[in-house]
């Protein structure tokens, strides 16, 4: 029914498949519609945040696929400003995960202020001293970028390349790319760092605070350093499992490998300045608040051993499965390296959103705990089901990977 | 965000912060102007085709894309770098001039069953060229291409008076649901359209300056190129469950579309006729 949408030479399921394969996920998004709506009808009171939580699951759900997204802009700046024009097979899924991640975020963010119809408050009346108000103002241009780079790839769709002025346009853009993976990166960088400073800056939260360089704490760098390190991991992932959906190959074995290279080098950088930040807070940086820092993991279940985790199985176990050339050459390694960076940035971003906030200042405060509500929850399925729905429409009718059909016989 | 709106003031901070804000607004939407500024002159100046090509063979598989001199055996391998446009290709002289002026083995004029005339040239979209006394260029399909199509349900031809340029759209044709963009081989001005029952489908006056006609394959290089097209042809019918296969005998039916599953004849028709 839907053939002449699909690229020729391609191979897709039906079109009752592919309808089958939606269904789920359509429930899902209408699950996820219903919260949304009670959110911005009743308030914030449909979630379990309160004024000690104010951070739960979306900010923490939102860094992490904020942080997964850097694989757009890493792989943009990987191909058109380094030119490693291996990327190429995988530029259009990136640039498509990225723009799925960052759109996904904000909506959730608009969400979670409370307020959406005020949501140009931060624009149009901006606090230049807040990190927030720098993310706000990269994320929303990076969504513009994203959006520019999604569509010289939807304007390839087979009947809309068949519009010259489409194709003329998508011709001219392709050729102002590498301005725009510059623009992404200079953006990225920012507002990557500045969701890192913004924790960094909470002299009130020695959990939390670091120091730093000039006005930067040091989250700022070591966000930056954790996005782009798993980025390319998380491209490396998402092409395998949507390999594995489609049952086809689509990229060669030598870019799965490249990813893993590049992943592992950013990985080992990322924990050994993790690693000397961690002793530097431990050693100077907590007692100078007065806090003595054992105190931190004093409590369960965010004990010490949830720091080991972080740093050394979901850092520095990825990091050597990627540099070592024996374990790059087997696909199920570098999944499972792959897996486990991925699952080192989710944990990073959710110890410095939950535990800074479940840890108490305060001698008289308790530990707390926080559970979101079945309302949070649908929310962030709302933006999963979003994500797969997107992402399965572009696959069938866009050129997502370019090798697929090299590879098809 | 302005001078003006409350919260603003003229502090190193606020013209740090929004400047650097301006100037990415200010490059973002200056290189989309530029960008939509290129496509409209393209767009005026008529070279949506020669894109449409480029994009087209960007996205074509790299198997598809070899060089003619790889065809010829004149190099072990090679990705045609030119859109198969040799006229704009520094290499193709090489190749020419290392045949120190050897012709290239003739073969035999018939190919797995397929005619390949020693009186034309051959372009890598199945259609050919014979130059005309009269100084006109005769473009039809060839035996291979006409076999695909058959007897097209439709075809539509480009109006007498207007301009075809080299792998752009030379004229349409529909076969079983899919719509087949056959390449123009040359650059020039339509002077008759025939049909494919007078065996030519355009009568091409070339440009004033002559038509360069370095990016066809002489009769010579299009035997072997055949060869490989049947190939290809024969893996794009394959069925996942059989595997490419290969006729031991017989001549080709007249209508090789009859031959096709109907599920793969779209892609066929795409991997022959060089259609994304």
């Amino acid at each position: 029914m839907d053939k002449g949408l699909i690229r020729r030479g391609i191979r897709r399921c039906s079109t009752g498949q592919f309808l089958a394969w939606l269904t789920p996920w359509v429930a899902m998004l209408g699950f996820g519609v219903l919260a949304i709506g009670l959110c911005l009808v009743k308030g914030l009171n449909q979630t379990n945040m309160d004024n000690r939580f104010a951070f739960g699951l979306w900010i923490f759900l939102d860094l992490t696929i904020i942080a997964l997204g850097a694989g757009a802009f890493f792989t943009g700046f990987l191909l058109y400003i380094l030119r490693r024009e291996e990327l190429r097979a995988v530029i259009n899924s990136a640039v498509v995960i990225g723009f799925i991640c960052y759109s996904g975020a904000i909506l959730v963010l608009m969400v979670d202020v409370g307020q959406p119809l005020r949501a140009w408050f931060t624009f149009w009346h901006p606090n230049v001293h807040s990190m927030l108000t720098e993310v706000t103002f990269c994320i929303t241009c990076y969504l513009t970028v994203l959006a520019i780079e999604y569509a010289p790839i939807m304007l390839k769709n087979r009947q809309l390349r068949k519009v010259p002025s489409f194709l003329v346009f998508e011709f001219e853009l392709h050729k102002v790319m590498p301005v725009f993976a510059a623009v992404g990166t200079f953006l990225s960088f920012f507002h990557q760092g500045s969701l890192g400073g913004l924790y960094g800056v909470l002299h009130g939260r020695p959990f939390a605070y670091r120091e730093g360089f000039a006005i930067w704490p040091s989250t700022f760098f070591l966000f930056i350093l954790s996005a782009i390190a798993t980025g390319p991991a998380f491209v490396l992932l998402t092409t395998w499992m949507v390999s594995k959906v489609a049952r086809k190959e689509l990229v060669r074995k030598n870019v799965y490998s490249l990813l893993a290279k590049i992943s592992g080098w950013l990985l080992i950088v990322y924990v050994g300045f993790k690693s000397i930040d961690t002793l530097v807070w431990l050693n100077r940086t907590a007692p100078l608040s007065g806090v003595s820092p054992i105190r931190f993991y004093a409590w369960a279940p965010f004990d010490i051993w949830l720091l080991f985790v972080e740093i050394a199985g979901f850092g520095l176990l990825p990091a050597l499965i990627f540099l070592s050339p024996a374990r790059r050459r087997s696909v199920p390694w570098m999944i499972a390296g792959s897996l486990l960076a991925c699952a080192g940035v989710a944990t990073n971003r959710f110890v410095m959103t939950i535990q800074t906030l479940a840890v108490p200042t305060l001698k008289f405060e308790p530990f707390m705990l926080y559970y979101p509500s079945w309302q949070e929850v649908a929310t962030f399925l709302f933006v999963v089901a979003y994500g797969v729905i997107l992402y399965s429409l572009s696959f069938r009718y866009l050129t997502l990977f370019p090798q697929e059909r090299d590879l098809q016989h | 965000m302005f001078p003006g709106i409350y919260g603003f003031a003229w502090d190193a901070g606020h013209i740090i912060f929004l400047g650097i804000f301006y100037v990415v607004l200010m490059v973002v939407f200056a290189t989309i102007a530029v960008a939509m500024r290129r496509a409209i002159r393209d767009s005026r100046t008529s070279r949506a085709e020669a894109l449409r090509w480029h994009a087209d063979f960007e996205d074509l598989p790299e198997r598809w894309r070899r060089c003619r001199h790889e065809l010829a055996g004149e190099i072990e391998n090679r990705t045609c770098p030119n859109a198969f446009d040799c006229r704009h290709c520094v290499e193709h002289p090489l190749f020419v001039s290392a045949r120190n002026g050897r012709p290239l083995p003739e073969g035999e004029p018939r190919v797995a069953g397929f005619e390949v005339p020693g009186d034309r040239l051959y372009h890598r979209g199945h259609t050919w060229v014979r130059p005309d006394p009269e100084g006109l260029l005769t473009v039809g399909l060839d035996d291979l291409g006409a076999h695909l199509l058959g007897s097209p349900d439709m075809i539509e031809l480009p109006k007498v008076g207007s301009r075809v340029v080299a792998n752009g759209t030379g004229w349409l044709a529909e076969k079983s649901g899919s719509t087949v963009r056959v390449l123009s081989p040359v650059d020039g001005e339509v002077v008759a359209v025939g049909a494919g029952d007078e065996g030519w489908y355009l009568k091409i006056r070339p440009d004033p300056a002559g038509s360069d006609m370095r990016h066809l394959l002489s009769p010579a290089e299009a035997r072997p190129w055949m060869l490989r097209e049947i190939e290809r042809l024969q893996m794009a019918i394959a069925t996942d469950a059989v595997g490419a296969a290969l006729a031991d005998g017989g001549v080709p039916v007249e209508d090789l579309s009859e031959a096709i599953p109907p599920e793969r004849r779209d892609d066929v028709y795409g991997a022959v006729f060089l259609n994304v």
